[in-house]
């Protein structure tokens, strides 16, 4: 079992290696046991298709809407998986199905922007800013962690991408990086040559950037030392599932991750979209089911939450497939949530409830679900982490 | 904590007095030796010196050498330019030609459209729109083929409401017309096992460069295409000639693209003129064009060549023009589609088209004024209105600038203060860009932006109020400021030297430059710069990439640039070469002196002393270590 105490100790002996160990790291120690809460933020990029995600199976309009890619109907042979005899989900997320049932898993349909763009990026913009409308220069997620003081763990927020995104820029510290393994000092010989190289400069500020870097590696190294397999024969599926999986090992070292960021493309469908939406789902709610086993206990300190630009066309296109459209579903996973039950106003799938008389509208701003989830699991006021907005009533995600 | 003895609290203090004289204020007056002046304006006027420049610009005068990079005309261009230029065939071409020869999707050009598409207007238009009634009844006047096709490759809201024998045929067609498309797919485009040996294709995926080239041109024109198409350019990563032929068959779009990013690493290692090079590059990051959104990926070519590079020596207000008029721009900030809603509008029902204010709110935050230079919401709306009109003809085929006077809204407008009078047209987007190039605030924010990138991440306010006065004073007369700014005291000072954080490109391509590399696969190098975060034209917000340090000095892209280090002086960066045994040498200062053009710091030698004595004075270690130092990533 990999303990802190195991961690904490051969970490201690790796950084000996180096040089001083890090002074975070020597600050926890001396604090000892500190429970971290995290908040997992995932971006399914290209905007996910929720109507097929999660099913309105009672909406006999759906089925008139979509007469070829609709979702089969509960009970039917490739039927989808029902939750509470009005939505399901869909057949290739059957692994999330114990979740719901376990209260772990909660749904909020209807969810988005109140922004009108339809283009990917803006939109995507809007949402990782959280500013609708408006591009901010920092995240959402960045600005929900507050400031801190010294000693503070340099994989504090972490992003798997090859990018910091925007969600997580800003003036806290966040480091982007894809692959663990990878994420080192090429040539091991010479690092400890340019550790020393950085802290001696008289230049203060590629100080302070060598210092993060190399404590960050250090730390990461001393993880990849020790083999880490998943609990129970977790697997995690495809690119997506290897993101995660970085996360969890972090997180599973007490490395004092407190935000995370992963993200999954490749949901833009404007033709053919359910031969590509089945093996994607697969994937994707296979990766979260894993990640929630793989976390096991600790899940009771962890929130992770879905979202995606925008949703689709409730109509399907004549290339079996949808347009961009406009409200989606949002998943909230972890400990802490009130699950097994899908949140929100169903404003319906008539013409006249439709927005534009084409897309599902939105009835829940995406700011609610995130503010919440930041107010009561990471304990920031909502107004910094989104200023100007006013929320709407608490839809009571997490318990107390 | 022990308490401080008087001696270590006097030094303290001393030290203390010592950081606070030595403000960035009193530096910019510290006028910056000869020896230094050379370097530092190679720093800041290229993308950084080749071996024997800082002598060259020495004997010429450091005064001399930037009046001849200011009148670029006057350099001739490196020949070797012009040799690694020289594939690059979409550089030169209009746009419309461009549109033209690189399509979005090639593969599906060359399948015949569906049947569907082909009916005579008047049959589509009541298999589309009509009745349950009208549409049965244009479907049974079709003969049987044509009914076959039609009913195989109709969209669902065709069929709605027809009975279940004519779906349930419908159902058939489809399936029948999927399958006869596969197999006209696999008549163009075979698979790769029906094209070669298992030999064959061992070499193709896994021969070298010379095996692959051997083995490709053994086949016929045809053959040969449809070969290149099946491996795609991922096969041929190691050949330049090649992976532009997959591309040109698979992905056209990205192959222009890529020819252009191509074009400016090469520039900017090669040109002798530098400084056209590097005021490019700032001017393409002020007028920010993503090539990720749509066709501007097609449109970047032409906007580079046609609407900046021109005009960088000349008068602010004339780039401001060509930006505003440019397809590249009117799509990527969408005034292309903004129009004044007609006045007997519907409101409810489907989308209707709107004025747009995208263009009008960067064109004021980050074209010209600064997010502070005094507009209001309001300014942004009506320049919004003025701009209506203002859009792409044809687009995306011919992808020319077009006034659509349908679409202007011709009532009055105020604007900072100016009224523009109503019934006007395409006049009042001339007024607006008048009015903002003379604004004071535009004077303002250019000079400082300017500063930013040639002078300090923080430039002295006198040095700002010099350039707008000039700017003032000549119209904006963007080579006039520059003179101003080079000529100024804070320029060649020590409050510049050294103080600005290199970018992804500018240390990468320092790098080649001190290096003397022969880069012969610039693609290799761009995806290394996007590695470290600058994914060249690939900036997605309008803002581009940042003049000033912060974003560059993180964690990751430090980590990024002292693993690029290594791998390029072990000789692992694919696509370029350069003579290793110019720095063999047992020393560090003589490396570090070859490759930053100035000594190194005593901290930085001292490391690089260590590692002599631990691993042998090789030529690639002390090439990593000086490239990875902290000084490197400064200019």
């Amino acid at each position: 079992m990999f303990t802190r105490r195991y961690f904490l100790r051969s970490s201690a002996l790796a950084v000996a290696g180096f040089g001083v160990a890090p002074s975070w790291l020597l600050r926890a120690a001396a604090q000892g046991d500190m429970k971290r809460k995290t908040l997992v933020a995932i971006f399914q990029r290209g905007a996910a298709d929720g109507l097929n995600i999660v099913v309105p199976h009672f909406e006999k309009r759906y089925y008139d809407l979509r007469p070829s890619i609709a979702v089969a109907a509960p009970g039917k042979p490739n039927g989808a998986i029902d939750l509470d005899g009005r939505f399901a989900l869909h057949p290739s997320l059957q692994q999330l199905k114990p979740l719901w049932d376990s209260g772990q898993l909660a749904i909020i349909h209807a969810a988005g922007s109140p922004d009108p763009t339809r283009s990917h990026f803006d939109a995507q913009d809007y949402m990782e800013s959280g500013t609708p409308g408006r591009s901010s220069s920092d995240g959402w997620l960045n600005r929900a962690l507050p400031p801190a003081g010294t000693g503070v763990s340099p994989v504090r927020a972490i992003a798997v991408s090859a990018d910091l995104p925007r969600t997580l820029r800003g003036e806290q510290p966040a480091v982007a990086l894809n692959n663990l393994e990878q994420f080192q000092v090429r040539d091991k010989d010479t690092a400890g040559i340019l550790e020393t190289m950085y802290a001696r400069t008289s230049d203060a500020s590629l100080m302070a950037a060598g210092k993060d870097a190399f404590d960050a590696v250090k730390m990461i190294q001393s993880l990849n030392r020790t083999p880490y397999t998943p609990d129970k024969g977790v697997q995690y599926a495809g690119e997506f599932g290897r993101g995660l999986q970085q996360i969890a090992k972090l997180i599973k070292a007490d490395a004092g991750v407190e935000a995370a960021f992963a993200e999954i493309g490749g949901w833009d469908h404007h033709t053919n979209e359910m031969p590509q939406l089945t093996p994607l789902l697969q994937q994707f709610g296979n990766s979260l089911a894993a990640f929630a086993r793989d976390m096991g206990d600790r899940m009771a300190d962890i929130v992770l939450v879905t979202m995606s630009e925008f949703g689709r066309t409730a109509r399907e296109d004549g290339n079996g497939g949808t347009d961009h459209g406009h409200g989606n579903v949002m998943m909230v996973l972890g400990g802490p949530v009130r699950g097994g039950k899908v949140y929100g106003r169903w404003p319906g799938l008539e013409p006249e409830q439709l927005y534009e008389q084409r897309d599902l509208a939105v009835t829940t701003d995406f700011r609610d679900v995130l503010g919440e989830l930041v107010r009561l699991h990471l304990g920031r006021k909502m107004d910094q982490v989104f200023p100007g907005y006013a929320p709407a009533e608490p839809l009571g995600l997490l318990q107390g | 904590m022990k308490r401080l003895s008087r001696t270590v609290r006097a030094a303290v203090l001393l030290a203390l007095a010592g950081v606070c004289l030595g403000t960035t204020a009193t530096r910019f007056d510290q006028k910056l030796s000869a020896d230094k002046q050379a370097v530092h304006a190679l720093n800041r006027l290229t993308f950084g010196p080749r071996p024997g420049e800082v002598e060259q610009v020495r004997r010429l005068g450091v005064e001399k050498w930037i009046n001849q990079q200011l009148h670029p005309e006057q350099i001739a261009e490196n020949p070797a330019l012009e040799t690694k230029l020289q594939p690059l065939g979409t550089l030169q071409l209009p746009t419309w030609q461009i549109v033209e020869s690189y399509p979005q999707n090639p593969m599906a050009a060359m399948i015949r459209p569906p049947a569907f598409a082909a009916l005579p207007p008047q049959q589509m238009r009541q298999l589309m729109n009509g009745t349950a009634e009208e549409r049965r009844n244009t479907i049974a006047s079709l003969d049987p083929d044509t009914r076959r096709a039609v009913l195989g490759s109709a969209p669902p809201p065709a069929l709605e409401g027809l009975p279940n024998e004519i779906r349930e045929e419908a159902e058939k067609a489809r399936k029948t017309e999927q399958e006869e498309r596969q197999k006209e797919m696999r008549r163009l485009m075979p698979p790769l096992n029906e094209l070669l040996t298992p030999d064959q294709m061992r070499t193709a995926r896994m021969g070298t460069p010379e095996e692959k080239l051997a083995l490709i041109n053994s086949f016929d024109s045809e053959k040969r295409r449809q070969i290149i198409r099946a491996l795609g350019p991922q096969a041929f990563s190691d050949s330049p000639s090649l992976r532009r032929e997959a591309m040109a068959a698979t992905q056209p779009q990205l192959l222009v693209n890529n020819e252009l990013i191509e074009n400016k690493l090469y520039r900017a290692i090669y040109s002798n003129r530098q400084l056209e090079e590097v005021l490019v590059d700032f001017w393409m990051n002020h007028f920010n064009v993503f090539n990720g959104k749509g066709p501007d990926r097609l449109f970047l070519t032409s906007y580079e060549r046609d609407a900046i590079r021109p005009y960088i020596f000349g008068h602010f207000k004339d780039m401001l023009l060509a930006t505003a008029r440019h397809p590249a721009m009117l799509f990527y900030l969408d005034n292309w589609q903004s129009q004044s809603p007609p006045d007997n509008m519907v409101t409810s029902g489907p989308r209707r088209p709107g004025i747009n204010e995208n263009y009008a709110r960067e064109l004021m935050e980050l074209h010209t004024l600064g997010v502070d230079g005094g507009y209001t919401q309001q300014d942004v709306v009506a320049v919004a209105r003025a701009f209506t009109g203002w859009t792409i003809f044809d687009q995306p085929k011919y992808a020319e600038f077009q006034f659509n006077s349908p679409f202007h809204d011709r009532k009055e407008k105020l604007i900072l203060g100016h009224t523009l009078p109503a019934g006007r047209g395409e006049q009042d987007g001339l007024d607006v860009i008048d009015i903002l190039a003379h604004h004071p605030s535009t004077a303002k924010f250019i000079s400082k932006k300017l500063a930013q990138r040639f002078v300090a991440d923080d430039p002295p306010p006198s040095l700002i109020d010099r350039m707008v006065a000039t700017f003032t004073k000549t119209d904006g007369d963007l080579r006039a400021v520059l003179q101003t700014m080079f000529a100024s005291p804070e320029f060649l000072s020590e409050g510049a030297w050294r103080s600005k954080v290199k970018s992804p490109l500018e240390m990468i391509v320092s790098a080649m430059r001190a290096l003397n590399t022969d880069v012969t696969d610039a693609f290799v190098l761009a995806q290394r710069i996007g590695d470290l975060g600058q994914p060249l034209y690939g900036k997605l917000e309008p803002t581009g990439y940042p003049n000033t340090g912060e974003t560059w000095t993180n964690t990751s892209g430090l980590l990024g640039r002292i693993n690029f280090a290594t791998a390029l002086s072990a000789g692992q960066v694919s696509g370029l070469k350069f003579d290793i045994s110019r720095f063999n040498f047992k020393d560090g200062a003589t490396v570090a002196g070859l490759l930053l053009g100035t000594s190194a710091s005593p901290s930085t030698l001292a490391a690089i002393e260590k590692g002599i004595q631990e691993k042998g004075a090789s030529p690639s270690l002390l090439i990593s270590l000086v490239l990875s130092s902290p000084e490197f990533q400064r200019r």
